[in-house]
This record gives structure tokens, C-alpha cells and sequence, in this order.
């Protein structure tokens, strides 16, 4: 699928030329926004490429800079700093040629006109795409098709229920054939059947047409049903990029949880010298329950409550704690923050002081695992886990 | 449909149709000028209530004036009825551009434009030329009803008419392409930027035959152009070559400066991370 657009014919024959390059080639990318005091960096130093045909995860929590990343490398925003290359072409210097197979779904937008209908949508933003609609007309009307929109195909936008009205901006974003796509939140509002015609939609696309989409949600079923690879961000940085699957390993298989007020840091450290120091994680503060943390798959269970019993330890509760995509992006990326609390403040908060092995508590730029996952700062240390964690643990009161 | 469905009939459809075929800045122009066409027929509230209060002002206008100025207002009611035809135009002109990009940029619509290849700027600029149609449509129809409620007759020689408003108004866009530019670095301005149509009383009165000067602000020239159109009856090759060119000259001057300024606007916009926030 390609777009011809009316960029010059140069242009488009350079691009064509350079079908092998990577879809996507973002280098040293920063942008800060204010200045002085009040300066923030929203995306610092970020380098990465996408193959063409692939699917792929940007993750973070709010604030971590994905959207003026996206929209830097579409360019609403103008970075600072580094340069990218969209489709083999540099945005700078060829800034028409770059876009013209490129669309966006970003998220807070209408992102078309809601007192058009939807077949109206999608003739005007083809158009604008750089393609003759009358040239398409069988293609949307498959896509109306696939998206179950056909029946909505001569009703105004403005009519349709809000789910409705997000197939509609994928539709319309569809339409004009880009081959390279960026989807900020796209099931926002989508029911359970809506969201898995997104999918199969974006897998059948990749798959046949070879659409390398860039997809950015908290919806982690979204991400880890279609992503073939997953970029977390955190204060702006990339700390982790792989494949969903080696993303999970690497912050460790499911774990066990046991809350006790008898636990103190020596006990914490009896343990220490008894199992895997790795797989064991405590935290003994004034803000919450005194418990430790350890990785099933990693330590002998009976011999672990052979220590406790042996130390007097009266076990209040017990929960098991599945780690899925998201235990993984919430541990990334609240370590991040902390080893940037850290750099920032110079020391650790006293009142949430962690004990854990001071060998693992180092501060490890750019670690790679076993499974090739590249983490950047202090990510094998352990973090405090949200209450997000809860949702997928499962309590074994005492 | 489920799956299987969906991956099975896709790429059989994909194998039977053509490839698909450039756009050309003719689909643009009929796309633009379609949506346009389209909102003013299934949305004409905004039209008749534009008219309605167009008109209703005038006649407050008309009738207060003959109260208070009695013969000496009937004396001068062809020129004031010239005045407001060209302030119609030119305020729904300008109204409709700069309000046009604001909402652009609220519904993050504008963001889409500029990742185009065609980008923005001959979206607006065709966005700009179809409001100009409209906006000469509702005008007319004011025209009529004015010279209904005066009694009054004008000359209305179409091609010179069109070429003298036209050209008289496209400074207004320029200025309206200035304003769209404001409003996308600062969002709350619109209203007040909103203000400046009733700045173009003054350009449209403005005394350029004792201040000659005035005739380089927008409007101004072609005002007075355009009362010698229609209260006269000069046609358009009986204006010396000067005037003409002075006409196209302030046109494109104020019609180029404001893309200027939308241009460095939005840039500046897409400086600072704007661009889309409202």
C-alpha cells in the first residue's frame, strides 16, 4: 500500500528507493519545554527505529513523554534536539515527503469533522492524504465494512456514540493508505467487541499490507495482544525496549508476598544469606506493612517458612502477585523515578528506607538481560508496587 | 465477523481492485470546496441567522439615522448601503477564517493538516476562497433586502462587482490568516482578535480622497472603488491602471503578510508544544 501524494516526484521516487530502510529512525531526540527554573524536559536524549511491518508499544505513565514524542516525530512539535527519519526520509530537510504515508489518531482529538458524515470523512482525509478517493472508493467501503460502519457510512459523525465515533477517527486515518501510522489511545471508548475488531484490524493491515503502526495506550490487553515489541518510557527516557514476553522476565516471574510486623531488616538479612538474594525483595518502612517479596520460580518456599518459623515470624498475610505487562511498566518505570528522586535529592528518602542487597542496589546504566531487554538506570532494584497490583494478586489471609 | 473472516476476504478484495491514484491539487479543491458546500447547505441556521442579524442592524441603522439626520441621511443612504454590503463581506470574511482555524485547532483537526502533504496553508487558503463565495451569497441577499427597506437602486455590473469586493476582501483574509495564526499561540485572544471586524467600519468609511495614505490600509481603496462600482456605474476598464493595481497590490501585500504571520504563528506554536492544546 503506498501513497502518492503530491510531494515531488523526486522525492517519491528517492523513498521508493529506500524501501528497505526502517520505518522509523528516531536519533537523540530531546525537547524541553520553558526555560530556567521552570524548564522541563519532556523527552530526553530518546534514540530508537521500527521495522517496517511491525507493531509496536509505546508505554509510560502520564507525563512520561510519549505524546510529545509522538508529536515530535510527526511534527506538530519541533524538538530540540536529534533528527528522524521517517519511511527513509529525513523530516528536517523533507519535511512534505517525509509525511506523505504517514497518518495519526491522536488521543483528545476529534481528528475529523463530526458534521460530515462518515463516508464524507473519509473521501476528505484521503484526499488530504494525497490520494484521489474516487481512486479508493472500494477499499473504504471494505474498511467501513471491517470497522462495522457501514450501516453509519451516510450519518454525521456528531451522531454516533463516542465508541462509534473512534472507529470513525480510525477509519478516517485508514483511509488515505498510510504506511506508517500512530495510534495515541485508539480503544479509548471502544466496547469489548469494538476493541478486538481494532486489533485483528491493525494485525491484518501489518500482516498483509505491511502498516507499521506506533501504538501508545494504558489498555496493556491492546498492547500485549498485537505489539511485537514494547518502548517504555519514564521521565521523558527510554528505560525498557523488547518484546512483551522478555519484557515480563526480566522484572521477574510471579512472586509471593508475606506481611508480617515481626519482620525486621535482621531477619531481612538472615533470609538474605539462606536463598537467592536476587529473587527477594523487603520493605520494612514507616509508611506501610512490614513485608517481603520473593520470586516463586527462584526460592525453596519451605525453606524460606523454615527461617521465618525459626525466627518467630508471625505471618498476618500471604497473597500471590502475577506479573503480567503491567507489573513490568509499573515496576520500570517507578524505579526510574526513584533513581531520578535519588539524583535529584542526593539521597534517599529517610522514611521509606528499602533493605535489600546493596550489590543489586547499584545503580546499573543500561543493563541488558539475558533476554536481550535493554533497561537503562537501576531497574533490577526493587521497587514498591502500586495498588494497580492488588488487582491481579490473589490474598491468602491467615 | 469474526477473525478468520476478516483476514480471509481482505486480501482477495486487496488483489481486485486498482492501485490507488494521486490526489491532485484539483481533488484538494473540490474536497475543500465540497465540505464547504456541504456544512453551508445542511447547517444553514448559521447562514439565515447571519442574514437575519445583518439585516436587522441595518434597519435600526437606517431608521435611527433618518430620525436623527432626517434629509441629510438620504442624501449620502447609496454610499452607506455600498459600505455596509462591503463591511458584510469583509466582517463574515474575516469572522469566518479566524474562527475557522481556531476550531481547527480545538478539534485537533489542524494537527492532521499540517502532517499532510499537502499541509495546512492551501487548506486554508481554499477554506478561505469558499467562505469568500458564501459570504458574497449571504451578502447579496442583505444587498436586496437593504435596497428593498431604503428604495434605493444601485448598479450591479457581476464581474466588476466581484472583482473590486473580491479583491477589496481578500486583504480581510490576510488579516483573518493573521488572527488564525494569534489564536493558535494564544488560544484566548480569539475572542478579542474577534473584536477587530468592527475596526472595518473605519477602514470601510475611511477618507482616503483627503488622506490619500489610508488608501494602503485594507479595505480602504477598495471601498471607494467599489462605491464608484455601484453608485456610478464605473465599470472596471474605465479605473486607470493605478487604481487596478493598487487594488491587487494591497491585496496580495495583506493577503501574503498574513500568511506570513499564520506560518511563523504556527511554527512557533509547534515550538513551544501548542500546536493541538486548547
Amino acid at each position: 500500500m503506498g501513497r502518492s501524494a503530491v510531494t515531488s516526484l523526486e522525492a517519491m521516487t528517492k523513498r521508493n528507493q529506500d524501501d528497505n530502510s526502517p520505518a522509523l529512525v528516531v536519533d537523540s531526540v530531546g525537547k524541553q519545554f520553558g526555560s530556567g527554573d521552570s524548564a522541563v524536559t519532556a523527552v530526553d536524549d530518546v534514540s530508537f527505529s521500527v521495522e517496517r511491518g511491525s507493531i509496536v508499544g509505546l508505554l509510560g505513565p502520564n507525563g512520561a513523554g510519549k505524546t510529545t514524542l509522538i508529536k515530535s516525530i510527526l511534527g506538530t512539535v519541533l524538538p530540540d534536539t536529534g533528527a528522524i527519519r521517517v519511511l527513509g526520509t529525513d523530516v528536517k530537510n523533507e519535511r512534505r515527503a517525509a509525511y506523505a504515508n504517514v497518518d495519526a489518531m491522536l488521543e483528545g482529538a476529534r481528528n475529523d469533522y463530526w458534521r460530515l458524515t462518515v463516508q464524507e470523512n473519509l473521501r476528505y482525509f484521503a484526499t488530504i492524504s494525497g490520494i484521489n478517493p474516487d481512486s479508493v472508493a472500494t477499499r473504504h467501503a471494505r474498511l467501513l465494512e471491517r470497522l462495522d460502519l457501514t450501516t453509519w457510512a451516510d450519518t454525521p459523525v456528531r451522531d454516533l456514540s463516542r465508541g462509534m465515533k473512534q472507529k470513525v477517527s480510525l477509519a478516517s486515518v485508514l483511509a488515505g493508505g498510510a504506511e506508517l501510522l500512530f495510534l495515541d489511545e485508539p480503544t479509548l471508548g471502544l466496547d469489548v467487541e469494538g476493541s478486538r475488531t481494532l486489533r485483528s484490524e491493525l494485525r491484518r493491515l501489518a500482516i498483509e499490507d505491511g502498516l507499521t503502526v506506533i501504538l501508545s495506550s494504558h489498555d496493556m490487553a491492546v498492547i500485549e495482544d498485537v505489539c511485537d515489541r514494547v518502548i517504555v518510557m519514564a521521565d521523558g527516557g527510554i528505560v525498557a525496549d523488547s518484546d512483551v514476553e522478555t519484557l515480563v522476565e526480566t522484572v521477574g516471574g510471579d512472586r509471593l508476598q508475606i506481611k508480617s510486623n515481626d519482620l525486621t531488616p535482621r531477619i531481612v538479612s538472615r533470609l538474605r544469606e539462606r536463598i537467592t538474594k536476587t529473587a527477594l525483595k523487603a520493605t520494612i518502612d514507616s509508611d506501610s506493612d512490614p513485608h517481603i517479596e520473593v520470586e516463586i520460580s527462584e526460592v525453596s518456599l519451605y525453606r524460606l517458612f523454615n527461617i521465618l518459623e525459626g525466627a518467630d515470624v508471625e505471618i498476618e498475610q500471604i497473597q500471590t502477585i502475577e506479573v503480567g505487562l503491567e507489573e513490568a511498566l509499573i515496576e520500570l518505570t517507578s524505579t526510574q523515578s526513584q533513581a531520578d528522586t535519588r539524583t535529584q535529592a542526593g539521597s534517599v528518602d529517610e522514611s521509606h528506607t528499602k533493605v535489600g542487597d546493596p550489590s543489586v542496589n547499584k545503580n546499573q546504566q543500561e543493563a541488558k538481560s539475558p533476554g536481550g531487554t535493554e533497561i537503562s538506570t537501576d531497574s533490577i532494584q526493587r521497587s514498591n508496587h502500586s495498588e494497580s497490583d492488588m488487582g491481579r494478586s490473589r490474598e491468602h489471609d491467615i | 465477523m469474526t477473525d478468520s473472516q476478516l483476514f480471509s476476504t481482505a486480501h482477495q478484495d486487496d488483489t481486485e481492485q486498482s492501485d490507488p491514484q494521486p490526489a491532485t491539487y484539483y481533488h484538494l479543491t473540490r474536497a475543500v470546496l465540497l465540505r464547504e458546500f456541504l456544512l453551508f447547505i445542511r447547517y444553514p441556521a448559521n447562514a439565515v441567522g447571519g442574514i437575519v442579524v445583518a439585516l436587522f442592524f441595518f434597519i435600526v441603522l437606517f431608521y435611527g439615522g433618518q430620525l436623527l439626520a432626517g434629509r441629510a441621511l438620504a442624501d449620502s443612504i447609496e454610499g452607506i448601503v455600498v459600505g455596509y454590503f462591503l463591511w458584510t463581506l469583509s466582517s463574515g470574511a474575516y469572522a469566518s477564517i479566524s474562527n475557522d482555524i481556531g476550531s481547527e485547532v480545538q478539534w485537533g483537526t489542524l494537527e492532521r493538516h499540517v502532517t499532510t502533504p499537502f499541509g495546512f496553508a492551501p487548506v486554508a487558503l481554499l477554506k478561505g476562497v469558499a467562505k469568500l463565495v458564501r459570504t458574497f451569497l449571504t451578502s447579496a441577499v442583505i444587498l436586496v433586502g437593504m435596497l428593498l427597506v431604503t428604495g434605493t437602486k444601485l448598479a450591479f455590473p457581476p464581474v466588476t462587482v466581484i472583482v473590486v469586493a473580491g479583491a477589496s476582501v481578500a486583504s480581510v483574509l490576510g488579516l483573518g490568516f493573521a488572527a488564525g495564526g494569534i489564536t493558535v499561540l494564544y488560544k484566548r485572544v480569539g475572542t478579542w482578535l474577534g473584536l477587530l471586524q468592527f475596526g472595518f467600519v473605519i477602514l470601510v468609511s475611511a477618507p482616503v480622497f483627503s488622506i490619500p495614505w489610508l488608501r494602503a490600509l485594507p479595505l480602504a481603496h477598495g471601498s471607494a472603488l467599489l462605491q464608484r462600482v455601484m453608485v456610478d456605474g464605473t465599470r472596471l476598464w474605465e479605473f486607470s491602471i493605478t487604481e487596478i493595481s493598487l487594488l491587487f497590490a494591497i491585496a496580495v501585500v495583506y493577503l501574503l503578510g498574513g500568511y506570513v504571520v499564520f506560518h511563523y504563528a504556527t511554527r512557533r506554536a509547534r515550538r513551544l508544544g501548542v500546536l493541538g492544546d486548547y
